[in-house]
């Protein structure tokens, strides 16, 4: 598989403090790569450097080779890098269509004819779950279908390297599985994505590949089952009870 | 057509209802009614193109701006001082949007670096910045004014006319950017402004371009009033009154909308008419007091009040 | 031009600075806890030009030491303010619209009511003390700027003692820098949030009067004073009280020094350029400057 993203000496400090110091990793194309790690540990600061909605301080983001450090997010997503946020951002005084709409018009590598955006549209609401919503007012959703939303508005830009930012967070277990299931299906389809997570479980599950920060520094990276005996990670859990509590979780059969 | 489409009757319904009251107001001077009653249509409908066009920036695109008078007053000057060096009008006055099309971009550029309120307020400074800056010089006639040269003036219909053209103008505009994409991007800025540049929407060239397209229609309508007044000065075109009064009414008729802008512009130019004469001052209490009453109870303004009524009369009937 | 004009100018500038200080407190007081920039500002300013001015016509007593009173019933003309409308008015991290066009309207009323009760009559206070000055070897001070710097220091230094301790004064510094934070640490916001109101009106009624003893008025007053304390604020770092000093200064320092430069007719324009240039080129005021600079070297 060829290399897509590669990320090199990222660093990014908020006044005195670094939330993101000398970050490296690739992503190859067609995986879900995975990037956990405590609160604060700089994932979402990573992920909106890459994204375009954050200036880096210094480093280099290459996308298939293309140097696009500093690049606005307007210019980011055109070249087929979009996110999703943390926190739903929908645009609340429009209908879902028309939020899913925006990111079509113009987020799209290509628009398609005028007669298909309303199917495109649709087909879109359908694979996220949204059917039915489509005239709702996005502001009236409830957390599980905003959820969908951010997904689905992200998806309408037709993105190559989705960036998605604790999509399952607030949900409940079927609304999880599900969500991670749209996942493994775009991945199948061909789109790359790049998955914070606090949820240990569905990381483990879902991810080809699994970076793991702590205080803005890579501490780990490899496969699930290499993440999960990693001696440094292990001592990073044990460390902390929160984390304790998670690497626990991960013991309980599925 | 954007979004799931509002149905068709109803949207023919509001074809008939527009072509109509075109045809009325064309017919107006026809029917002999009072010179002062065409004045005040008149003046209607200059209210009602600035309406449409602050409620394009400030209304669809969130962007609040205390700084109109400026095109209004670079449009008025620019037609007026065309008119008295020879142009006809009719290249003049469309010269006079062009001018603050123009200047709205050299104000953008940087302002439109600024996010929601503080644009507002640097938009205060630009304004009065401008008009100390505009009393001051040679070509304005200074704080005296210009008066335009009476040869070649229009018969008050021709104005009527003139004024007529120019809101439906802005209305048409106004229609056709609010169902385009481009209306769709400018209202994802107003809800989100980040989360819409993430999704591929570049913020800051659409706010520069519905920046010209407002001012270029503010500044036709500065036009056509100064050729209508004949007389133009700084403290009057680019005051920041001028500015007050063409942000409320767009915001009391109800933002964002094509009807608020219009009932908002309406209601002022009637109120002023009769107030002004006994309480020079008394209509901008009143607005002021408005405004404050629509902030706390209805954000959606006499438009949306008019909607809430109407809905409930409907649902309360048999 | 020699060096005592210049001192004279110096001076004149740090006097200038205590009462646009004064002025400009209130305003970072009601964003350091409402996150709201109070566009009423300058019509609240008005009114404590004219409540000065009656007070001066109703009471044999120096208008100077009447204008103090504006404070307390400015206090509690804020408070109503707030009780009645402004609380009514969702407040974020970050100002909003409707909050600012709020505001706005307010402001719009009070001018106008100034024009209803008050006519469009330029007006002004004039006492004995009006044109007495105080010669300092070459620097000529005009007594009643002296009077006016006194009593804005004294007011300042009041809030000041007030805001370290006290339980509002507490409460107001963590909902300042942390509105969040200090909400979950069971900070009666509603209550704070008034009585903020309350205090940034009051000064900003007290610095009102007291600049009616400096200037002459008309129910306008108060607009270019409204951009200045803006400036100020956003020099300031918005809503740090001591960069509120520092930033008065620098404000006052230009203005007086600029007659040195900028003809007269444009000399009005100096503080909406200013505050067009700060927010554009220092939108986090002098502090961040400073922090910028350290990061280049």
């Amino acid at each position: 598989m060829t290399e897509l993203l590669s990320v090199k000496g990222l660093t990014r400090h908020f006044g005195g403090i670094a939330a993101v110091v000398n970050l490296q990793f690739r992503v190859k194309e067609r995986e879900i790569f995975g990037i956990i790690g405590p609160n604060g540990a700089g994932k979402t600061t990573a992920f909106s450097m890459i994204a375009g909605s954050l200036l880096p301080t210094a480093g280099s983001i290459r996308f298939r080779g293309r140097e696009i450090a500093g690049w606005p997010s307007q210019r980011v997503v055109h070249l087929g890098i979009c996110r999703t946020h943390q926190v739903p951002r929908p645009f609340t005084g429009m209908t879902v269509y028309e939020n899913v709409e925006v990111g079509m018009r113009f987020g799209g590598r290509r628009t398609p004819p005028r007669g298909e955006v309303a199917d495109e549209i649709e087909r879109i609401l359908e694979f996220t779950g949204l059917s039915g919503w489509g005239a709702s007012s996005a502001g009236s959703l409830p957390t599980g279908n905003r959820k969908r939303l951010e997904l689905a508005r992200a998806l309408a830009t037709d993105p190559v390297v989705l960036l998605c930012d604790e999509i399952c967070g607030g949900l409940n277990p079927t609304e999880t599985a599900d969500i991670l299931s749209l996942l493994r299906r775009l991945r199948d389809s061909g789109i790359t994505i790049l998955y914070i997570e606090h949820d240990m479980r569905a990381v483990m599950r879902t991810c080809d590949r699994i970076m793991v920060l702590n205080y803005g520094q890579k501490l780990a990276e490899g496969t699930p089952e290499e993440i999960q005996d990693d001696e440094g990670v292990i001592e990073a859990y044990l460390g902390r009870r929160s984390w304790m509590g998670r690497a626990e979780q991960l013991e309980e059969p599925p | 057509m954007s979004a799931a489409p509002a149905s068709r009757a109803t949207s023919r319904t509001a074809y008939a209802v527009a072509a109509l009251a075109l045809l009325a107001f064309l017919a107006v001077p026809w029917v002999g009614i009072s010179n002062n009653a065409i004045r005040l249509l008149l003046t209607t409908f200059l209210w009602v193109t600035t309406s449409l066009a602050w409620n394009l920036l400030g209304g669809v695109t969130g962007q609040v701006s205390f700084g109109f008078a400026v095109f209004y007053g670079l449009g008025a000057y620019t037609a007026g001082l065309s008119i008295n060096g020879g142009i006809t009008p009719y290249a003049a006055i469309p010269a006079g949007g062009a001018v603050a099309a123009f200047g709205s971009l050299l104000i953008g550029l940087p302002t439109f670096r600024l996010r929601g309120p503080y644009f507002a307020i640097a938009t205060i400074g630009v304004n009065e910045a401008v008009r100390i800056v505009m009393s001051n010089l040679d070509i304005t006639g200074g704080a005296s004014g210009v008066r335009l040269l009476q040869a070649g003036r229009f018969s008050q219909a021709e104005h009527y006319y003139a004024a007529l053209g120019v809101a439906s103008l802005a209305f048409l505009v106004s229609w056709r950017v609010m169902h385009s994409p481009f209306g769709l991007a400018l209202r994802a800025i107003r809800e989100d402004q980040d989360a819409a540049a993430d999704v591929g929407v570049h913020p800051f060239r659409l706010k520069l371009a519905v920046h010209a397209l407002a001012a270029c229609l503010t500044g036709v309508a500065g036009g056509v009033f100064a050729h209508y007044t004949a007389y133009i000065h700084p403290d009057g075109v680019f005051s920041f009154s001028t500015s007050t009064s063409i942000l409320l009414m767009p915001v009391i008729g109800g933002l964002g909308t094509l009807s608020g802008p219009v009932i908002g512009a309406a209601v002022y130019s009637i109120v002023q008419e009769e107030m002004v004469v006994h309480f020079p001052q008394f209509h901008l209490l009143l607005y002021g007091a408005l405004l404050i009453l629509i902030m706390l109870f209805e954000p959606g303004g006499l438009a949306g009040l008019w909607r809430r009524l109407a809905r409930r009369l409907r649902g309360g009937g048999p | 031009m020699g060096l005592d004009d210049l001192l004279n100018l110096f001076v004149a500038a740090i006097l200038l600075a205590g009462i646009y200080t004064a002025m400009s407190i209130g305003m970072t007081v009601i964003y350091g806890v409402m996150k709201m920039v109070n566009l009423a500002h300058a019509g609240f300013m008005m009114l404590g030009a004219y409540f000065a001015l009656e007070m001066s016509q109703r009471l044999p007593i120096d208008p100077l030491i009447t204008s103090v009173l504006a404070a307390p019933v400015f206090f509690l003309l804020g408070i109503a303010t707030h009780r009645g409308m402004v609380r009514f008015v969702p407040v974020a991290d970050e100002p909003t619209l409707p909050s600012l066009l709020l505001l706005f309207g307010l402001w719009l009323v009070l001018q106008n009511f100034g024009y209803a009760v008050w006519g469009a009559d330029d007006r002004s206070i004039f006492t004995p003390l009006t044109m007495a000055t105080f010669r300092f070897g070459g620097i000529v001070v005009p007594v009643i700027r002296l009077i006016v710097f006194g009593i804005a220091l004294l007011s300042l230094v009041a809030l000041h003692l007030s805001l370290q301790h006290t339980w509002f004064g507490r409460s107001v510094r963590a909902l300042t820098q942390n509105r969040e934070a200090g909400q979950l640490a069971g900070i009666d916001t509603g209550r704070t949030a008034m009585l903020a109101f309350g205090l940034g009106i009051a000064f900003t009624g007290l610095a009102g009067a007291l600049l009616a003893n400096l200037y002459s008025f008309t129910p306008d007053f108060g607009g270019s004073f409204m951009l200045r304390s803006f400036v100020i604020t956003v020099l300031g770092g918005l809503e740090s009280f001591s960069g509120v000093a520092i930033g008065a200064v620098i404000v006052a320092l230009i203005e007086t020094f600029s007659i040195l430069v900028v003809p007269a007719n444009y000399q009005h324009a100096i503080s909406f350029i200013l505050l067009v240039v700060v927010l554009l080129v220092l939108p986090g005021g002098i502090e961040g400057l400073l922090q910028r600079w350290r990061r280049l070297r």
